[in-house]
C-alpha cells in the first residue's frame, strides 16, 4: 500500500469519525438539537426539514466515503457540506447575526466561533486532498484497464 | 491493502459511535448555574435558553458540595428564548 493510499483512508477516515460522530451526538440529544435549531437566524419552518436532512445527509456523506464505487461523490459532498459550515462560521465570525448558538453535537458543540472556524478550514482542506488523491486513483485505474483491454 | 482499510474504516466508526456515546450530555448539563450578580441561578439549556458569548469572563458554573466552580470559561452568559418543539405560526384572527 502506497503512501498516497495510506493518506487517502487516513482523510477518508477523519471526515467519517467527523460526520458520524456529529450526527449520533444530534441524534442522541434531539430535543436540544431541535431547540438549537429554532435559534438560528433561519425561519423556524424550516426547523422540522433541518433537524432531519443535516444528520441524514452527514450518514449518508459517511456511508459513501465507505465504499470505492462512491468515494468520490461522497468526498465531494463534504467538500460542499464542508464549505457552507465555513461559510455560515464566517458569517457568525464577522457579526452577521445578533448571537447563534452552534447546533453542533457532543464536544464540538464546546468550540468557540474561531476553534470552530479552524476546525472547518482543515477539513475542507482534507476533503480538497481527498478528491485530488481519489481522482489520481480513479484515473490510474482507468488509464491500467485501458492497456490491460488493448493487450488482450 | 484491504485489511488496513478496513482497519481505518472500522476505527472510525468505532471512534465516532463510541465518542457520541461517551459524550452524550448526562446530568452535568441541568446542573450548571450562571451568576447574576447577586447569586446563582440554573442555567438552563446551552443553544436553547441560554448562549455563551465570547469574553473574558465566566458563563457557566457546576455546584460541588456549596461551592461554586467555573465550568464553561471566557465567555458571557446570555440568555435567549426558544422553544424545543418548532414554532407553529399563530392562526389569524378573523375580523
Amino acid at each position: 500500500m502506497s503512501k498516497k493510499q495510506v493518506t487517502l483512508e487516513c482523510v477518508c477516515a477523519l471526515l467519517i469519525l467527523l460526520f458520524l460522530y456529529a450526527s449520533i451526538s444530534k441524534f442522541l440529544d434531539f430535543k436540544t438539537f431541535v431547540g438549537q435549531m429554532n435559534n438560528q437566524p433561519l425561519p423556524n419552518s424550516w426547523t422540522p426539514f433541518l433537524v432531519w436532512s443535516i444528520p441524514l445527509l452527514e450518514i449518508s456523506i459517511s456511508a459513501a466515503l465507505l465504499f470505492e464505487y462512491t468515494r468520490l461523490i461522497g468526498l465531494y459532498a463534504s467538500l460542499v457540506l464542508m464549505v457552507a459550515f465555513t461559510v455560515y462560521t464566517g458569517l457568525v465570525l464577522f457579526h452577521f447575526f445578533a448571537y447563534v448558538p452552534c447546533s453542533c453535537g457532543g464536544v464540538i458543540s464546546k468550540l468557540t466561533w474561531p476553534e470552530h472556524f479552524v476546525l472547518n478550514i482543515t477539513y475542507v482542506s482534507l476533503s480538497i486532498l481527498g478528491i485530488i488523491l481519489q481522482r489520481r486513483k480513479y484515473f490510474k485505474t482507468i488509464i491500467f484497464l485501458n492497456i490491460k483491454h488493448n493487450l488482450v | 491493502m484491504k485489511k488496513i482499510k478496513m482497519t481505518f474504516m472500522t476505527l472510525a466508526i468505532l471512534l465516532s459511535v463510541g465518542g457520541a456515546i461517551a459524550s452524550r450530555p448526562k446530568a452535568l448539563q441541568s446542573g450548571l448555574y450562571y451568576y447574576n450578580g447577586t447569586g446563582y441561578m440554573p442555567a438552563g439549556t446551552l443553544g436553547v435558553t441560554y448562549v455563551c458569548e465570547s469574553s473574558p469572563n465566566v458563563c457557566t458554573y457546576t455546584k460541588s458540595g456549596n461551592n461554586y466552580i467555573p465550568y464553561q470559561t471566557m465567555s458571557t452568559y446570555t440568555p435567549i428564548g426558544a422553544t424545543t418543539t418548532p414554532t407553529k405560526p399563530e392562526p389569524k384572527k378573523g375580523k
